[in-house]
């Protein structure tokens, strides 16, 4: 188990986003978040990723506590657990916020060197070795401007998986892309399960998450509706809600 | 309005109104406490004398930047006779009597018209020099007497002495076109507008308005012979510094006795 | 001509000396307090932003050179006493870096909030994201305003002359008066647009500089 999440509760400004959601997320394993916009994957993704705070419940990575839960509210890892917990997790942003003043190779070894110390050639190697897997090493020294969206999200990938996480989030990865790229995306999520990592994808393309994920959760109204292997999900769809949404995007 | 940019208003009135209520409080505090400055100008060994240093001849800048002209001469005269050094410290004309009330300079000496006005202000030490508002036009203009200015633009230095003397005759400044004179920030820029034609008088001191026409050819111009008054030139003080000034005033005294302000007359005004 | 030029020459560069110090020293402090101001303006601290927008709508909303006439002859009334050329200083500094806050708190706030959650992700401190993150792109951003304002300073140190600091455009005005000529006036005008042709340069170069990324 590299994720675990525990009765997540979350509301803004009184109006409720999250409501008792529970999930887990296994070594190597490729899980898949599907629903409409607008119930609540992404505030998922952000309260894995610390971006927000949960109201309760609790988030473990990897076995350390990232908040828990103490029966009237969650309470947060110190500033110092949070360093270790942030390097456990990679997340690949919808749109790859990649720094546009940096090449590729610094986007990559920006946060290794002057976040966590990692002396300057072994990043560089590391990340010379990410970049080979993605097909990439021809644009060490581009610039973000200078790339194409398939390519932004590979160097995106490439920056999360520098700090070799335990768990790689991926926010949307198809929705900047050509159809054609999407093929490209799915083996490089399963590479990357296969190094050992446990994927979570958020996504409202079905035929994507049936192509890659091996587990698929459904939300709605900020809800768990279901959760099954792939396999069952979609030979087995009997929820209503279920059903209309893969109606609409089928 | 928003309630966030309210409040800071308020908070700001409340700062403003603060400030100005701490400033007329320390103001009184300021009329209390004037005393005699010269004992401690004595300690010290020296008194600031606040120049125009654009001001020629009173006191100008010579080509190597040394403070030069009539007042600065008279001024080391009377150093050596009241046993004191005097720095001299330039200023804006405009922000002379803020100067020498605010203590930053002890003495106002530089081609310092004595007024009624300035009298209010600042306490005079015996004129030292005659003066007068002169009227200066182009040598080939139809303005021959005062009443000839009406209808006609009028120049003068802001601040200055010639402006105060001006309004002694209401009634034909509001005759000049405007209704007013054109103020110039120095008395050189009122004298090349002359030049420029854009104006047709300049009022300036006597010494002043000779100086200029010296430098620029006198026989482009005319000083006409009706003049805005006699007046003279004085040093200002602070109120309080009655000692100061009746020091100056004998070396003054003193000076004119012995033929050494003569010297210094002859060296700046000889014809 | 060329004579008089010539032996104009030293009491402008004396003038010039004056200009250029006032124009460094402001720029060097007003610039890092500018950032500072920006970085507060932004602040949770509720009484601080209130300060620094009380602070920016004085300096904006005020003529520099009633805040120099103030700082020397105003505050002195307080008990704070300052000489000619520290208060001139303060005056500049102050009314500068009041409007090189605003034009960095345009440019920080201008960066896309994507780039936050990235640094953050990455373990980035408040204190590296804005230092390794937000400036540099912050810089690219506003260097075309810093230069509009930069230069504009270049000018407005003439009104030091309110506090008797000679200047370059007094050097003029002192020879204009003395030699009842307009020569020194338009030397004052080239010696002002070498430094304004200087400082043009210099910022094209800063900003070909920035302009390896869009």
């Amino acid at each position: 188990m590299v994720l675990s999440v525990q009765g997540l509760y979350k509301s803004f400004k009184g109006k409720p986003v999250l409501e008792d959601v529970s999930f887990e997320l296994g070594k190597g394993e490729i899980l898949a978040i599907i629903g409409r916009s607008g119930a609540g994957k992404t505030t998922i993704l952000r309260c894995v990723n610390n971006l927000v705070k949960c109201d309760r419940g609790t988030i473990q990575v990897d076995g350390m506590y990232l908040c828990k839960d103490d029966g009237e509210k969650s309470n947060y890892a110190r500033q110092a657990d949070m360093l270790k917990i942030r390097k456990k997790l990679g997340l690949v942003f919808q749109n790859f916020n990649l720094f546009p003043h940096m090449s590729v190779l610094e986007n990559i070894v920006e946060a290794p060197i002057n976040v966590f110390g990692t002396p300057k050639k072994d990043a560089e190697q590391k990340a010379m070795q990410l970049l080979e897997m993605l097909e990439l090493e021809d644009k060490v020294s581009s610039y973000p401007f200078e790339l194409s969206g398939g390519q932004k999200q590979r160097v995106a990938i490439a920056r999360a998986c520098a700090l070799n996480p335990m768990v790689m989030c991926l926010d949307e990865p198809t929705s900047a892309l050509d159809p054609e790229l999407r093929e490209g995306i799915a083996v490089t999520i399963e590479k990357l399960a296969q190094e050992g990592m446990g994927v979570l994808l958020i996504t409202h393309d079905m035929s994507f998450a049936k192509r890659v994920a091996q587990r698929i959760i459904f939300m709605d109204e900020g809800q768990i509706v279901e959760e099954r292997s792939k396999d069952e999900f979609f030979d087995n769809i009997e929820n209503q809600r279920v059903k209309n949404f893969i109606g609409d995007y089928a | 309005m928003s309630r966030n940019l309210k409040r800071n208003l308020i908070v700001a009135l409340i700062l403003v109104l603060g400030i100005l209520s701490l400033v007329g409080c320390s103001n009184n505090n300021e009329e209390a406490k004037q005393e005699d400055s010269f004992e401690k100008l004595k300690e010290q060994g020296y008194i600031t004398m606040g120049v125009d240093d654009t001001f020629a001849p009173m006191g100008f800048r010579d080509e190597k930047g040394e403070i030069v002209g009539f007042d600065i001469d008279l001024a080391n005269e009377v150093s050596k006779r009241i046993g004191l050094d005097i720095k001299i410290q330039q200023i804006d004309w405009t922000m002379k009597e803020t100067e020498l009330n605010s203590g930053n300079i002890d003495v106002i000496w530089n081609g310092y018209s004595i007024t009624d006005e300035r009298k209010e202000k600042v306490a005079f030490s015996q004129p030292y020099l005659e003066n007068r508002q002169v009227i200066v036009t182009l040598a080939d203009t139809d303005i021959n007497a005062k009443q000839d200015l009406a209808g006609k633009k009028v120049a003068a230095q802001n601040q200055s002495s010639a402006v105060e003397a001006m309004e002694t005759e209401p009634e034909l400044v509001a005759a000049f076109d405007g209704g007013e004179p054109v103020l110039f920030d120095t008395n050189n820029e009122a004298f090349m507008d002359l030049e420029a034609k854009r104006v047709d008088a300049v009022v300036a001191d006597e010494v002043l308005a000779k100086y200029y026409i010296k430098q620029r050819g006198a026989e482009r111009f005319k000083i006409l012979e009706e003049d805005f008054g006699e007046e003279e030139y004085g040093i200002g003080f602070r109120k309080q510094d009655v000692k100061l000034l009746e020091a100056i005033d004998k070396a003054l005294d003193d000076m004119k006795a012995d033929g050494t302000y003569d010297e210094i007359c002859q060296k700046w005004f000889a014809e | 001509m060329i004579d008089y030029i010539i032996r104009l020459m030293p009491s402008m560069l004396s003038g010039l000396q004056t200009t250029l110090e006032i124009f460094a020293i402001t720029l060097i402090v007003s610039i890092p307090l500018g950032i500072l101001v920006a970085i507060g303006r932004q602040s949770k601290i509720k009484p601080l932003v209130a300060v620094l927008q009380v602070y920016i709508w004085v300096m904006r909303g005020t003529p520099l050179l009633l805040q120099i006439v103030f700082i020397f002859f105003g505050l002195p009334i307080i008990g704070i006493t300052f000489d000619r050329y520290p208060a001139a200083l303060i005056a500049f500094i102050l009314n500068y870096a009041a409007y090189f806050g605003e034009i960095f708190r345009g440019g920080i706030e201008s960066i896309d909030k994507g780039q936050y959650d990235a640094a953050k992700v990455l373990g980035f401190t408040p204190a590296k994201t804005f230092k390794r993150i937000i400036l540099p792109q912050m810089i690219k951003i506003v260097l075309p305003s810093i230069a509009n304002e930069v230069i504009t300073l270049v000018k407005d140190t003439a009104l030091v002359y309110v506090v008797g600091l000679g200047e370059l455009l007094r050097a003029g005005k002192i020879a204009s008066n003395r030699d009842a000529s307009l020569t020194p006036l338009v030397m004052v005008g080239v010696l002002y647009l070498v430094l304004t042709a200087l400082l043009t340069v210099v910022f094209q170069k800063l900003e070909e500089k920035y302009a390896y990324y869009q």
